[in-house]
């Protein structure tokens, strides 16, 4: 029971972290229909501003951690100035922003391993490495920490879309563009908002991870995958949906592992078994998305 | 007007002449070529190692060189990718080298043996610890003097032989190395009749091993052998080993030596026992510590020590040739019998090609170290005997 009550924390923790990078993907797919990979780099890229700020110039937890998200939401804003809008306002292909944005990927995975190196950096945690035990649930500070940090962001995005009118113009652009515009949104400001709060999800998603796996310049492209496998699983619609698939993918990931009666090698390939799974039988995720009412 | 002409022309000759002569120098020079990762996963160690290589250049040309002759080391890079390396491989070729260092992966070594073994061009690595890459493919044009995995293993078991262990588990991560690792620590640990109750995976990009270490947990092993690669699944194994309170002794392949552990796996490491190919305090080694600090500012570990010794090992060869002809230079890398110019290895080991084999790193020249809280430790043992 012990160990089944540590890996559902542990689990949690962990799919809170693909529901982050999920969540990232959804704030931009859903009002512009853009497929953005970089959002792994953005992580990475906020791993290491943890690095740079929590342990080489040693700030306050709080204060490193505001500084880099505020940077982030920066470069997200960024990334849709220099990479996207311009394709989309000479009318380019549908795909041609999301293999831009994969060059971007490729830009800051390099800017890293160039100016900082290849080696991992260590990033602190928000309460040290110690472990919580409250009765039989146990598991490090930082997985509680990730939970309830994440728990919030997840309250707080779904606060937005559904209770507030700025969240709604957003659930208005990805229901119908052309309508929503003709309706006086901003489509312009509503991209750049989508792309710069989703670098910040992203960021938030690294700064949480990095105290376990280290900063490294390689981390993003898993993270990538594991938070699009997760969206995929839960819905591109809805907000709850990328929680949702987070949950799942790792519960999956860690209790096949612990519990099933399969070789280490083939455990690892069971979340992509999910993932085909998904994308065969249903393809629009667990959660759909609100169709517009007549 | 006609003086003025004279030396117009003196001038316009000298300067022709100074421009031409590194052209000369470059024409007569040794061309030795590297090919290391500049921007995959590998480029973590190959790039330390590259380093070390080129330090050891720079070391020996300040000497006058070889054969009164400079070194000119190419560096290509392969991206840790077997086609990729290939490519390069013939790129070094057709340079004109006399001999080529790879220092990424494995797989992309054995494929740039493709052309090496075409070409006849004597080519070795001077890092890669796969067990497999001279017996895959026959090329006697290729040499490998990275401690193997067998040899790591083999290392751990005489260090620990006086503990006793029966039951053991073996973690690893899912890169090609660590795989290849594990395999030959299990290898090892099987001729050894120690039983492994637990053998697990932790992938690369995890967020946690925890699963994996509860099941090491749960099988109450006598120790625990760590046969990964990757720094952050490493510290992945480590922070749960803490995490889950697991007290069976650890002990870890070569990986664990590079000093990047002491920063990202803090606090983590006390008592941890790891193979090494590199003795701080062996006179070569401290010596070539001092000369590299002064040279680049920085301190240089193991990994450089292996690009340093591959650059001496060749230098040594050919040497002993007597020129660059390269069937020669074969034959003399061959003909290497304990040659002990080298940093890496314990005190007294040394680099040869006994019985016609081509993997040349001492059996018995790795040591073991234990960390003594962050701070990587003195030798504790010596050797696999």
């Amino acid at each position: 029971m012990n160990d089944f009550l540590e890996l559902v924390v542990s689990s949690t923790a962990s799919g809170c972290i693909y529901a982050l990078v999920a969540l990232s993907y959804l704030l931009i797919t859903r009002p512009t229909g853009i497929i953005n990979f970089a959002v792994g780099e953005w992580s990475m890229l906020a791993a290491f501003g943890g690095f740079l700020a929590l342990s080489r110039f040693e700030l306050p937890y709080a204060v490193g951690m505001v500084i880099v998200l505020v940077a982030m939401f920066a470069v997200g804003w960024a990334t849709e100035r220099v990479a996207v809008r311009g394709l989309v306002e000479r009318g380019a292909p549908a795909l041609a922003p999301i293999l831009a944005l994969l060059g971007m990927l490729v830009v800051f995975r390099e800017l890293v391993s160039l100016s900082i190196g290849p080696d991992p950096q260590p990033v602190p945690p928000a309460f040290g490495f110690g472990r919580l035990e409250l009765g039989l649930v146990a598991g490090s500070y930082q997985s509680f920490f990730i939970i309830v940090v994440t728990l919030s962001v997840f309250a707080a995005v779904w606060y937005f879309f559904e209770r507030t009118l700025a969240g709604k113009s957003f659930e208005a652009v990805a229901i119908d563009r052309r309508a929503a515009a003709l309706m006086g949104i901003n489509l312009r400001r509503v991209t750049s908002v989508a792309f710069a709060a989703s670098a910040t999800v992203a960021a938030l998603a690294g700064l949480l991870v990095a105290p376990n796996v280290s900063a490294h310049y390689l981390m993003g492209l898993p993270l990538a995958i594991q938070g699009f496998t997760a969206l995929v699983i839960g819905g591109v619609g809805r907000v709850e949906g990328a929680l949702l698939g987070g949950l799942i993918l790792a519960f999956t990931e860690q209790f096949t592992v612990r519990y099933a009666p399969v070789a280490p090698g083939l455990a690892m390939g069971v979340p992509l078994v999910l993932l085909i799974f998904f994308l065969l039988l249903r393809p629009t995720g667990l959660l759909r998305a609100r169709e517009a009412r007549a | 007007m006609k003086k003025l002409f004279l030396r117009g022309t003196l001038a316009a000759l000298t300067s022709a002449v100074m421009l031409m002569a590194p052209v000369a120098f470059a024409q007569n020079a040794i061309r030795i070529g590297i090919i290391t990762d500049k921007v995959g996963p590998s480029k973590g160690y190959a790039e330390p190692i590259t380093q070390g290589a080129i330090y050891a250049v720079k070391e020996l040309n300040a000497k006058g060189g070889v054969l009164g002759r400079q070194i000119e080391l190419l560096v290509e890079d392969d991206q840790s990718k077997p086609d990729v390396s290939a490519t390069v491989a013939r790129k070094l070729v057709d340079a004109g080298v006399v001999f080529i260092l790879s220092v990424s992966v494995s797989p992309a070594t054995q494929q740039a043996q493709s052309v090496t073994m075409e070409t006849k061009t004597p080519h070795m690595t001077p890092s890669n610890s796969g067990d497999t890459l001279t017996t895959q493919i026959s090329n006697p044009n290729f040499w490998q003097t990275g401690p193997l995995g067998s040899t790591q293993i083999a290392t751990l078991l005489s260090y620990a032989r006086n503990k006793n262990f029966k039951r053991v588990a073996l973690i690893s991560d899912n890169s090609e190395l660590g795989q290849v690792t594990a395999r030959f620590f299990k290898a090892g640990l099987e001729k050894s009749n120690i039983q492994v109750v637990s053998e697990e995976v932790v992938p690369q990009g995890s967020t946690t091993a925890d699963p994996q270490m509860q099941k090491v947990r749960a099988a109450t092993p006598d120790a625990l052998f760590m046969a990964g690669v990757t720094t952050p699944e490493n510290a992945l194994v480590l922070r749960s080993y803490r995490q889950l309170g697991l007290k069976m002794p650890l002990l870890a392949g070569y990986n664990l030596s590079v000093p990047v552990y002491s920063s990202v796996a803090k606090g983590l490491l006390d008592g941890v026992a790891f193979v090494d190919a590199f003795d701080p305090a062996k006179p070569e080694a401290q010596r070539f510590i001092e000369a590299f600090k002064k040279d680049t500012g920085t301190a240089p570990y193991n990994l450089h020590g292996y690009g340093y010794d591959g650059i001496m090992l060749v230098a040594d060869a050919i040497k002993r040739a007597g020129g660059t002809d390269k069937d020669k230079v074969r034959e003399a890398m061959q003909a290497t019998k304990s040659w002990q110019g080298g940093v890496m290895g314990g005190v007294g080991s040394g680099y040869g090609f006994v019985d016609g084999k081509r993997t040349g790193f001492d059996i018995n020249g790795m040591v073991v170290r234990v960390y003594e809280g962050d701070v990587q430790g003195r030798v504790v043992h010596v050797g696999a005997k």
